[in-house]
């Protein structure tokens, strides 16, 4: 694709090849024009003069009277001409510049007739002004005589021709210096766009992490933008490089842990037990922190997710699973309990939370979800309870979950890993967890987002 | 039971083929969703084992499509993902239950003979008809509180008939779910194998559990109790 610039400049090149052009010929016309007027006005007094100067005697021959103030007229080949012939052309007088130049003005003009024209071609080419007279002598009566001057066109062309040479000349000119200025306009107003470009490549090339400064009006949308996108891939970089590590650190136990006792256990059996334990704990481990990645953490433009028929999906779900256990759950939700989030890391919560419920519990389980609001804050926040009847989380496995910064090969199985992904996904959304002792028995989950 | 396993993974599937014959169920196994599908609706099949990830015809696909034409049949599903978003889908499409891989290979044993139970209607995994109770963890049986000592094949045709007690099972019907295809059909080994069973159940003669129904098959004739 054309480049902004290769645009601006072509498309200002051709309204500038298209402005001056016309105002070249518009101008040579003028000045042609005015030129020709000018030549009009000069040969009508030459004209004038030669009607002056001219006399007619008794015989009807043409004289002049006194010699033409214009000295051209006397010089052959001058290129300033006048004639003065008889309409019956019995009589002619020619200037003596007119001499053996075979120059031949054929107009017979009746009285007060004018004409203007252009006579001969090549280096014999003449503008002539004719005009008709009646001349009455007291010999001869009236008579018609046609007077006419002529000048060569060869100095009116030269003049137009040097008119024109100067213009070109300078139209040239002034195109190259707009086109120079133009050319200087256009870097000073893409440079913002070259700075985001420059600045591009230094991100690309690891030298700046976002776009920095200043740019104009008209960039700050694109710049803004790029710069959300800029942050939350690193935001996500980031997750995803610690996810990585606690990852490879977590496996690093159970690998070591599988290495010593291939040194050291010489028992097949024991070995056997080894391996199938800690294959069984780096599948948590992996389970673990797959969770930790793909949790989708606080969204701002989404749309909130309805809680109550969630809770009765999953509860279908989880009744299937454990169809054996018979267990009344009962759902305590009305319909105004959103959560402002990803509805897939709702699931993961809720599915994790009520699986150790139902897995746990003797019979019954009560889910509560209330929402809470606050003045000012337009966002809902949400309280949900989670309690079963079973024989509740030991208290050491609780501090374990609930300690801050668990690492995934320091928290505890089964109960455990799941309460520690509902821990992760809450405090994604920056809510609280809380486990403490259920009047039914068991444990009593309560879960709150906060209103924003 | 007669198990159709629905697994692209190659070595995932012919281990756990094996792995079902050597528990002496019956296995259909099926590489992608179209062949899965097909040979569901066409065998008779006591349950299903599905992959969620399968090419040419997603798992929850084949499920839905199955439950749509009437299948009731138990259905596991395996999934690779574990997020409880594929599970749900999963058991709202109509299938039993999930089990996320890797999985223990005891862990889905215990989970078919759970959804094969509770198909025939038992909550407990001990089944109790008369005085004979059935463990279908352990595969034992015991007559009046006494050990019975029984083949793994008279086990299997025992657990077929008090899992369907009360119900009429023909004899195609306990070849179709209790051997391998290119099982001769004709030949009379299921009466025999019931023939032994009546003796060790009934030695005396007194209690008559399972009853023969001239050209339709067989019956359990003892009553399900709950304990």
């Amino acid at each position: 694709m054309l480049s902004l610039n290769a645009r601006q400049l072509l498309a200002a090149s051709l309204a500038l090849a298209a402005f001056l052009g016309l105002t070249g010929v518009s101008l040579d016309q003028a000045f042609r024009a005015s030129s020709e007027a000018a030549l009009r006005e000069r040969l009508q007094a030459e004209l004038y003069t030669l009607l002056a100067a001219t006399d007619i005697d008794r015989k009807g021959k043409i004289q002049l009277a006194e010699e033409l103030p214009e000295a051209r007229f006397s010089q052959p080949g001058s290129g300033l001409y006048a004639e003065v012939v008889s309409n019956n052309q019995k009589q002619r007088w020619s200037s003596p510049s007119l001499l053996g130049q075979g120059i031949t003005f054929d107009a017979r003009l009746k009285e007060g007739e004018r004409r203007f024209t252009q006579l001969g071609s090549g280096a014999t080419l003449v503008y002539a002004m004719s005009f008709g007279v009646n001349w009455e002598t007291a010999a001869r009566g009236a008579e018609n005589y046609t007077f006419t001057v002529a000048e060569s066109a060869d100095s009116f062309n030269a003049g137009v021709q040097r008119f024109r040479q100067i213009l070109w000349r300078w139209l040239g000119a002034s195109a190259l210096v707009l086109l120079a200025v133009q050319g200087t306009i256009l870097r000073w107003s893409l440079a913002p766009l070259r700075r985001v470009e420059k600045d591009l490549a230094d991100i690309e090339g690891g030298a700046q992490q976002r776009l920095a400064g200043d740019y104009p009006k008209e960039l700050q949308g694109l710049t803004k933008g790029l710069n959300a996108l800029l942050d939350y891939e690193n935001r996500q970089l980031t997750r995803y490089r610690h996810a990585l590590a606690d990852l490879a650190h977590s496996l690093k136990t159970p690998l070591a842990v599988l290495r010593g006792a291939l040194t050291s256990t010489p028992d097949a059996d024991e070995l056997r037990r080894l391996t199938q334990e800690q294959v069984e704990r780096m599948n948590q481990i992996v389970g673990y922190q797959l969770q930790r990645a793909a949790t989708a953490g606080r969204a701002t433009l989404q749309a909130p997710v309805s809680i109550a028929p969630l809770l009765q999906r999953m509860r279908a779900s989880l009744d299937k699973v454990y169809a054996d256990k018979q267990v009344d759950c009962r759902i305590n939700a009305d319909n105004t309990g959103v959560f402002y989030g990803d509805e897939g890391d709702l699931m993961e919560l809720l599915g994790n939370l009520l699986d150790n419920a139902y897995k746990y519990c003797n019979g019954k389980v009560r889910i509560t979800a209330q929402p809470v609001s606050q003045p000012l804050h337009h966002r809902t926040g949400l309280v949900l309870e989670i309690e079963d009847d079973g024989p509740g989380v030991p208290p050491d496995k609780l501090r374990a979950v609930l300690a801050r910064g668990v690492r995934a090969d320091e928290s505890v199985s089964g109960q455990g890993i799941g309460l520690a992904v509902a821990q992760d996904i809450v405090r994604a959304y920056q809510g609280t967890l809380d486990i403490r002792a259920s009047a039914l028995g068991g444990a009593f989950i309560s879960i709150a987002f906060p209103t924003r | 039971m007669r198990v159709l396993v629905v697994e692209d993974e190659t070595a995932l599937r012919e281990q756990l083929a094996t792995r079902l014959k050597q528990e002496g169920h019956v296995v259909d196994a099926a590489a992608d969703g179209k062949e899965g599908l097909y040979f569901a609706t066409d065998y008779p099949l006591d349950i299903a084992i599905i992959d969620l990830g399968l090419p040419l015809l997603s798992g929850i696909e084949v499920i839905r499509r199955l439950r749509a034409a009437g299948k009731v049949f138990p259905i596991l599903i395996l999934t690779a993902r574990g997020s409880w978003q594929d599970k749900v889908q999963g058991l709202e499409a109509g299938a039993d239950d999930y089990l996320v891989k890797p999985f223990e290979m005891e862990e889905l044993l215990a989970r078919l003979k759970a959804l094969q139970r509770r198909a025939a209607g038992w909550t407990q995994s001990v089944l109790h008809c008369g005085p004979v109770a059935l463990d279908t963890g352990a595969q034992t049986v015991h007559l009046h509180e006494q050990a019975l000592e029984l083949t793994t094949f008279e086990y299997k045709v025992l657990e077929y008939l008090m899992l369907h007690a009360g119900q009429v099972v023909s004899k195609t019907e306990l070849t179709d779910h209790l051997y391998e295809q290119d099982f001769e059909r004709d030949s009379n080994v299921i009466e025999v194998f019931v023939g032994r069973l009546r003796r060790k159940l009934d030695p005396d003669n007194k209690l008559q559990p399972i009853e023969t129904l001239r050209g339709r098959g067989y019956r359990l004739t003892l009553p399900r109790s709950a304990a």
